[in-house]
């Protein structure tokens, strides 16, 4: 069971990749319209 | 287009309006740009701006631009007609401070929450084993576990928890409780022992409660916020919709000025596809008018030469049009609303004010039981008696408590949006339900407010149109319906020392000699038809007699027949003659008429209905009916009356008709519904739980899970008000699943 010590802490690296993924998504604005963006295409065909 | 269009931003006043002082003496704008579509536009626009201006920050989503300028080296003019130059449609917008106040609270709010999940999830993973080990884990995989345990937990705690450590230390240093102090409290002491206990290699520890906590609770705390935002939308749309310059048109030509410096009584022009900056008259023929935003009524509004043109609605024709301005600025029924809406969002509704209160002293309480559970289990052990605290803190949280009035209540005000309702007050969704009796006024209210002059007979050695010329002039510029009958009558002449007597008319003084435009003498009156009569005066000598015939609302019969269904008794209390009164009761069954009222006599009737314990609500428009409206239980006030009138009312029924008066009644009573239930719900919930938090049954994570489910439980009650609406209240629409149906 000696490889937990190296799961473990790659478990908990990966969530704060994860983390700063999701704060960096947020920030810049990923999730600040989830709804227009969907009735674009139609909206703007011609 | 000119480059003189945008030389007006560069006014100092203008410029100050529309942009905002940032650091290092810059200034940052907002700015719409139509016919920006995709990516490759955000390229091009870019490139525009790389010169002057600082930190551009385009968004397609929302078609805006924002970025920052310095004053002393660059134009604003010139950056707008580059962008014009380069096929953009740019449009100032007005700063918004409270819009991007919201957007980062929101962005805030979700990284926190997702940083809690993450963590969360990931902590309860390590935990896992030591809920099931029974002691067969190698002690050193153990201390590994706590280790990693501790380590994801503090982002948790102290980022994601942050709002909660934040706001328990304000409440603290104010020498006040709130509900972070308990939240704090429980993070903090379940992360500090657990930090211990890691530190000391043995022990249980709370790592998984400290997170879960803080996760459910931003939940709860974001669903919330959103309920808040979706009520706050409109108003927002509202202010967003001010129009910043205007055009009008003087002697030389036409000139774009900002509104700030409009006056009445100017000309003003509107260009298709702008929206009228000012309220005012029409002076062309007819014009067709989007006042979606003002009304919620989609469809297109076609109005007449000498109608009220709102400051908000947008011309849908294909030409200009022009009109006078009547109200600016502040003035406009926009800003008022505006203002209204505002003020209705600042102030809290009485039982939210019992609910905090009560949270405070149950806070209090709180901490006193948590403590008493340790000192009960101390016997137990420091472990146990640990626990219990810690369970007794979380299990007792009043948030759902917190959270049953302001969640009903905006989910209310949003619901009574979308019927056109604005209630001005909130304190009005817990009157209502009770309401019994409905006193309506008649002219403009249970009738259309629009008067027309049918028919006009002269008295004296005058001729007809230098009377209605008179008349005109008499009731320029004024709201009441009499007033608007004549507005569309063309008039060269001028009164001067206009003034309005209630009960009255209006008298004014023209050419030099006094007139007066008003109610004939007692006898005769009324028209048999129900029609009203009113009399040109000059001096004492009657010239003329104006016969205007007024039509009952379309909506005003089923209106009544929905109010009765609910029991609720109606009265007419007019000052009108009493044929016409009797007329319409008659058309409208309705039993209860009182014709020929003054303020007074109106006011008094309304008093002795409450003293015999009725709960009344008064609907009217006009100046007759302010203290009136302001004396009862409830007032509504119908929106194009005039302006003091507004003032005063609880409810608004912005869409121009009545028909939203007995869904919105229904739509309070399930409000008010929900606000009890929720509340009931609440104590009983923190009442159950204690007790087995005390026994020491309810573990510190049941406890986090229960309270955070009671939270979403009691704003998921109050969502389902306007989730209900959705389905029943909106008739189905064809065409709207145009595109599903071409999809399969």
């Amino acid at each position: 069971m000696e490889i937990l010590f190296v799961l473990i802490p790659l478990g908990v690296t990966l969530v704060a990749i994860a983390a700063g993924v999701l704060i960096w998504a947020v920030k810049s604005g990923q999730y600040d319209d989830l709804e227009s963006i969907s009735r674009r295409m139609p909206d703007d065909e011609p | 287009m000119t480059g003189s269009a945008y030389a007006v931003y560069d006014g100092d006043e203008l410029r100050d309006t529309v942009s905002a002082a940032v650091p290092g003496g810059r200034r940052e704008v907002l700015i719409g740009v139509d016919g920006m579509h995709c990516a490759a536009c955000v390229g091009r626009i870019q490139k525009l701006l790389v010169d002057d201006c600082v930190d551009p920050r385009i968004s397609l989503t929302s078609r805006t631009l924002e970025f920052r300028f310095d004053p002393q080296r660059t134009q604003l003019s010139s950056v707008l007609e580059r962008l014009d130059r380069a096929g953009f449609k740019p449009q100032v917008l007005a700063q918004d401070q409270g819009l991007n106040a919201m957007v980062g609270e929101r962005r805030d709010a979700l990284a926190r929450i997702g940083v809690s999940v993450l963590c969360a999830m990931q902590v309860m993973m390590l935990a896992w084993p030591s809920y099931t080990d029974g002691g067969v884990i190698d002690p050193g995989i153990n201390q590994l576990l706590r280790w990693s345990q501790w380590v994801v937990a503090t982002p948790a705690v102290f980022y994601a928890g942050l709002p909660f450590l934040r706001g328990a230390w304000h409440a603290i240093s104010a020498r006040s409780l709130n509900m972070d102090v308990p939240v704090a409290l429980s993070i903090m002491i379940a992360y500090a022992a657990s930090v211990w206990r890691t530190l000391a290699g043995s022990g249980e520890t709370y790592f998984d409660t400290a997170t879960m906590f803080v996760m459910f609770l931003l939940i709860g705390r974001f669903l919330e916020s959103r309920t808040r935002a979706l009520a706050g939308e409109r108003l927002r749309r509202l202010a967003g919709s001010r129009q910043l310059t205007a055009q009008r048109e003087t002697a030389e030509g036409i000139e774009t000025v900002p509104i700030s410096v409009l006056q009445a009584g100017e000309r003003i022009v509107v260009g298709p596809g702008e929206s009228v900056p000012v309220d005012g008259v029409l002076l062309d023929a007819a014009a067709e008018l989007d006042e979606a935003l003002l009304t919620g009524e989609s469809r297109a509004v076609v109005h007449h030469a000498g109608e009220r043109l709102l400051a908000g609605s947008l011309n849908l024709g294909q030409s200009p049009l022009r009109l006078t301005a009547e109200g600016v600025g502040a003035a406009t029924w926009l800003a008022q609303i505006t203002h209204l809406l505002q003020r209705a969002q600042t102030e809290r509704p009485r039982f939210q004010i019992l609910a905090d209160r009560l949270a405070g002293v149950f806070i209090l309480v709180v901490l006193v039981l948590a403590s008493a559970g340790a000192a009960l289990w101390w016997h137990a052990g420091i472990d146990h008696a640990l626990s219990v605290a810690l369970a007794v803190l979380v299990a007792s949280c009043p948030c759902a408590l917190s959270l049953a009035v302001p969640a009903a209540i905006a989910a209310a005000g949003s619901r009574l949006a979308a019927i056109g309702v604005l209630a001005a007050r909130p304190q009005v969704l817990a009157r209502l339900p009770a309401v019994d009796t409905v006193l309506f006024d008649k002219t403009g209210t249970l009738t259309m407010g629009e008067l027309s002059i049918s028919e006009v007979t002269v008295q004296a050695d005058v001729e007809r149109d230098t009377c209605l010329a008179l008349a005109a002039a008499l009731e320029r510029g004024l709201t009441h319906p009499i007033a608007r009958a004549f507005s569309a009558v063309p008039s060269r002449l001028f009164a001067l020392g206009q003034a309005q007597e209630v009960g009255r008319g209006v008298r004014g003084c023209i050419d030099g000699k006094d007139y007066r435009l008003g109610a004939l003498d007692a006898s005769e009156s009324q028209a048999r038809d129900g029609s009203t009569l009113v009399a040109l005066y000059r001096g004492e000598q009657c010239l003329a007699t104006f016969k205007l015939a007024s039509t009952i609302r379309p909506d005003a019969e089923s209106t009544l027949e929905a109010l009765r269904a609910q029991g609720i008794a109606i009265e007419l209390l007019t000052g009108d003659a009493d044929a016409p009164a009797q007329d319409l009761a008659r058309q409208l069954r309705i039993e209860r008429v009182r014709a020929r009222q003054t303020p007074e006599q109106k006011l008094a009737r309304l008093r002795e209905l409450q003293s015999q314990g009725h709960v009344v609500l008064a609907v009217g428009d006009g100046i007759n009916d302010a203290p009136f409206l302001a004396a009862a239980d409830v007032s509504c006030a119908m929106p194009r009356g005039a302006a003091l009138t507004q003032s005063r009312a609880d409810l608004l029924l912005v869409g121009d008709s009545l028909s939203a008066l007995a869904p919105a009644r229904r739509i309070a009573a399930l409000a008010d519904r929900r606000v009890r239930q929720n509340i009931a719900w609440a104590v009983a919930y923190n009442l159950a739980v204690l007790p087995l938090a005390l026994g020491g049954v309810l573990l510190p994570w049941m406890a986090a899970l229960g309270m955070s489910l009671s939270s979403l439980l009691v704003v998921g009650n109050a969502l389902r008000l306007g989730a209900a609406d959705r389905d029943a209240g909106r008739p189905a629409q064809p065409g709207e699943n145009s595109l599903t149906e071409v999809c399969a």
